[in-house]
């Protein structure tokens, strides 16, 4: 998943000069900064949360990056592990000062991993997404599902293990 | 085993995953542990609805601030605080503590004089003595966030200048070592030096008000809609509204739960009329008509938190 350092440059260079081109930024690594944040809180809600603040905390300092070949997405870690901290200390009023630690190699492996889970899912057969989304991301019920999609739950269920199957497919032994 | 065992027997995996995050019962079974091992995986996976969303938040926004720019008097940014004293010091005070620049002095409309200093990348505009006179704008001290190299000699140097000690220079958890003071005229000043790259200065300019409200929750809802705010942090996840950063433009204004100390502030903006109208209906009292002035066309209003909004189109630069 690793981007060209070049490709960063240009990135940001777009960015710095037309504030409109962030959302490349955004779009290049939105899953990346969401995936390293939901593992460290589990929690749906707050991961959102936080990935949104990151990206609002980088477009507002865009304009002071100075590129000195530093890839974009350490430069988002950063950020990112500095909100998490800020996260955990809401979260517990007496505890120390959170450690404000930036994901290391074993842990951008995992992450990478995800994102290639993720690009899985959008490569799947339509259906076998929507099941995948609606159960995982809105999680619904079988029946709920089966009720949007107006099929069987039994149906539903097929498409559910097709879809993993494929997924295990495309990850080779992955997950 | 038939296909509809196996489709029976991974959901009620992966009912376990969503419900409780737990795979476990299903590692043993070599045929379905890979699938549970991805079911667990797949409880991270981004709602495509928010990241859309955020996308198009972040569309907007950057296409509004550079539209908004686009009225800003030139050497100014969107917002500019307009503090009032009853007599001359404030200007030499910024001087001498600030190492602001002197841009610009000249006799003011109320019988005082108009100065308006540089402080870093920010403007402030003061308007010094003028007491007999009423004037629209209060004599109030306001608060403003200040962004300096060293926090510890400039709070010394502002102590030297005759500022009293609201507290001393110290390491904050949200990234600054911070120092705040009250100048002799009673503005606070809370001086800052950044202590980590994604520190609030990287979102700020060198000065940003901070506006003080009772009820933080509430006023940002009328900064929204009333000027056209967009609140791009606050720190109310789960609990009550302690801090908000909003961006006007180029510039951002930052709320803070506490003690009104209400200000008056030029608010450059493509279409005076059109937001003066906006503040009104969002609740807003008018202490200014809108009329066309040599500098430019401005009105003026004072919001629920007593807080004064001039806005103002800039007349074209003459050349």
């Amino acid at each position: 998943m690793a981007q060209s350092t070049e490709d960063d440059r240009l990135l940001i260079e777009a960015a710095r000069a037309d504030p409109a081109r962030f959302v490349d930024v955004y779009e290049r690594y939105v899953d990346r900064i969401y995936a390293f944040v939901s593992r460290r809180t589990g929690n749906r809600a707050a991961a959102e949360d936080i990935t949104s603040q990151v990206f609002e905390r980088a477009l507002a300092a865009v304009g002071q990056f100075e590129w000195r070949g530093v890839p974009v997405s350490a430069w988002l870690f950063r950020i990112a592990a500095h909100a998490l901290a800020d996260y955990w200390r809401e979260r517990a009023r007496d505890a120390h000062e959170a450690p404000a630690d930036v994901p290391d190699s074993r842990e951008l492996e995992a992450i990478d991993q995800r994102i290639a889970l993720y690009r899985s899912v959008e490569r799947l057969p339509d259906l076998q997404r929507r099941v995948i989304e609606m159960r995982f991301v809105e999680e619904k019920s079988i029946r709920e599902v089966a009720a949007v999609l107006d099929r069987s739950e039994g149906a539903v269920k097929q498409l559910q293990l097709r879809a993993l199957q494929n997924l295990r497919k495309s990850m080779g032994g992955h997950g | 085993m038939a296909e509809r065992d196996l489709a029976d027997r991974l959901d009620e995996i992966v009912d376990a995953v969503i419900a409780r995050g737990d795979a476990t019962a299903a590692l043993r079974d070599p045929e379905l542990a890979p699938m549970a091992r991805l079911a667990a995986a797949l409880r991270d996976y981004p709602s495509p609805e928010f990241k859309a969303t955020l996308r198009l938040q972040f569309q907007r926004r950057t296409t509004m601030t550079a539209v908004t720019m686009t009225a800003v008097r030139e050497g100014f940014t969107t917002v500019t605080p307009y503090i009032r004293v009853r007599e001359a010091g404030l200007a030499d005070f910024l001087v001498r503590v600030f190492d602001a620049q002197e841009t610009f002095s000249g006799r003011g409309g109320d019988g005082g004089m108009h100065r308006e200093v540089r402080v870093g990348d920010s403007m402030i505009m003061i308007g010094e003595g003028g007491a007999g006179r009423t004037g629209i704008m209060p004599i109030r001290p306001v608060a403003c966030h200040v962004f300096v190299k060293d926090v510890d000699a400039t709070f010394a140097r502002a102590l030297a200048a005759g500022a009293a000690s609201l507290g001393e220079p110290e390491d904050r958890h949200y990234g600054e070592r911070a120092g705040f003071v009250a100048d002799p005229f009673g503005n606070r000043w809370y001086i800052a030096t950044p202590t980590r790259p994604d520190s609030l200065a990287s979102a700020l300019r060198t000065v940003t008000p901070v506006l003080h409200s009772r009820d933080a929750s509430a006023y940002l809802t009328f900064l929204e809609r009333a000027l056209g705010a967009v609140v791009e942090l606050r720190t109310d996840v789960d609990g009550p509204l302690r801090y908000a950063r909003l961006r006007i433009g180029d510039a951002a204004i930052e709320v803070s739960e506490g003690d009104p100390m209400p200000g008056s502030f030029m608010l450059y903006v493509n279409d005076p009329d059109e937001r003066y109208g906006h503040a009104l209906a969002a609740g807003a009292s008018s202490v200014m008509a809108l009329a066309d002035q040599p500098y430019g066309r401005v009105g003026g209003v004072q919001d629920v938190a007593g807080n004064q909004w001039f806005f103002s189109r800039p007349a074209p630069a003459r050349s």
